[in-house]
């Protein structure tokens, strides 16, 4: 198994331990209709954090992929940008023709919108980069 | 799209070269074995800089390991006359 597969397994492994950690944590900030600057504020620096960590552990990844492996993740890369955008899309336009154009939405339906399009972007990229090398063993 | 491929022979080197395995020549351009097997298979073509590296790995010229096969190969210049 080349790093590359390993990191992509360890993405989705990665996003269900999220899925597991964050989800409860977002359903009680909910029932608790959270309000306030302290609420906020830890949840902008445990973002920051692990943004921070991620960027630095792709950066120093990136350069022990072999030029195929970076044209692999590249398409990855594409593929997975481009299925975000589009979840964006359909998500805000189909809230707006169900709700309807002038009734307020839920506060919390932003953030949850946006988590769950990173969720999945980082699901397509990980399964394209799998994918991929599957086929490649495949043809062997 | 282009039909044009590049060929290679790393295979008929690798065992020139004292039967030299695909992980070794891997270790001696810095890349992974399945990215030697992909080229080997001309499922991938690697760059200029991959190349000469291979290239270089046998001791050979690069022309002596890729090769160039055109879609629609050049007339010859006598046939232009």
């Amino acid at each position: 198994m080349t790093r590359l597969e390993k990191k992509a397994w360890g993405n989705l492994g990665g996003m269900l331990i999220c899925v597991i950690i964050a989800g409860p944590g977002l359903a009680i900030m909910v029932h608790l209709n959270t309000t306030g600057t302290v609420g906020l504020a830890s949840f902008l620096i445990s973002g920051l954090i692990v943004g921070l960590i991620s960027y630095r552990r792709n950066i120093k990844s990136w350069a022990k992929f072999d030029e195929r492996e970076q044209k692999i993740a590249a398409r990855a890369n594409a593929l997975s940008s481009c299925v975000f955008i589009l979840f964006l899309y359909c998500a805000s336009f189909v809230v707006f023709f169900v709700v309807g154009a002038k009734n307020p939405v839920p506060a919390y339906f932003l953030p949850a919108m946006f988590v769950s399009g990173l969720f999945l972007m980082i699901f397509v990229q990980s399964a394209v980069i799998l994918i991929q090398f599957a086929q490649e063993r495949h043809d062997e | 799209m282009s039909n044009a491929r590049l060929s290679n022979n790393i295979r008929r080197l690798r065992f020139e070269k004292g039967e030299m395995t695909q992980q070794q020549l891997a270790d001696l351009v810095g890349v992974t074995r399945q990215t030697i097997i992909a080229i080997e298979q001309g499922k991938y073509s690697p760059s200029l800089l991959l190349a000469f590296q291979i290239a270089n790995a046998f001791g050979v010229p690069l022309e002596a390991v890729f090769q160039y096969e055109p879609e629609n190969p050049a007339p010859s210049p006598n046939s232009l006359i």
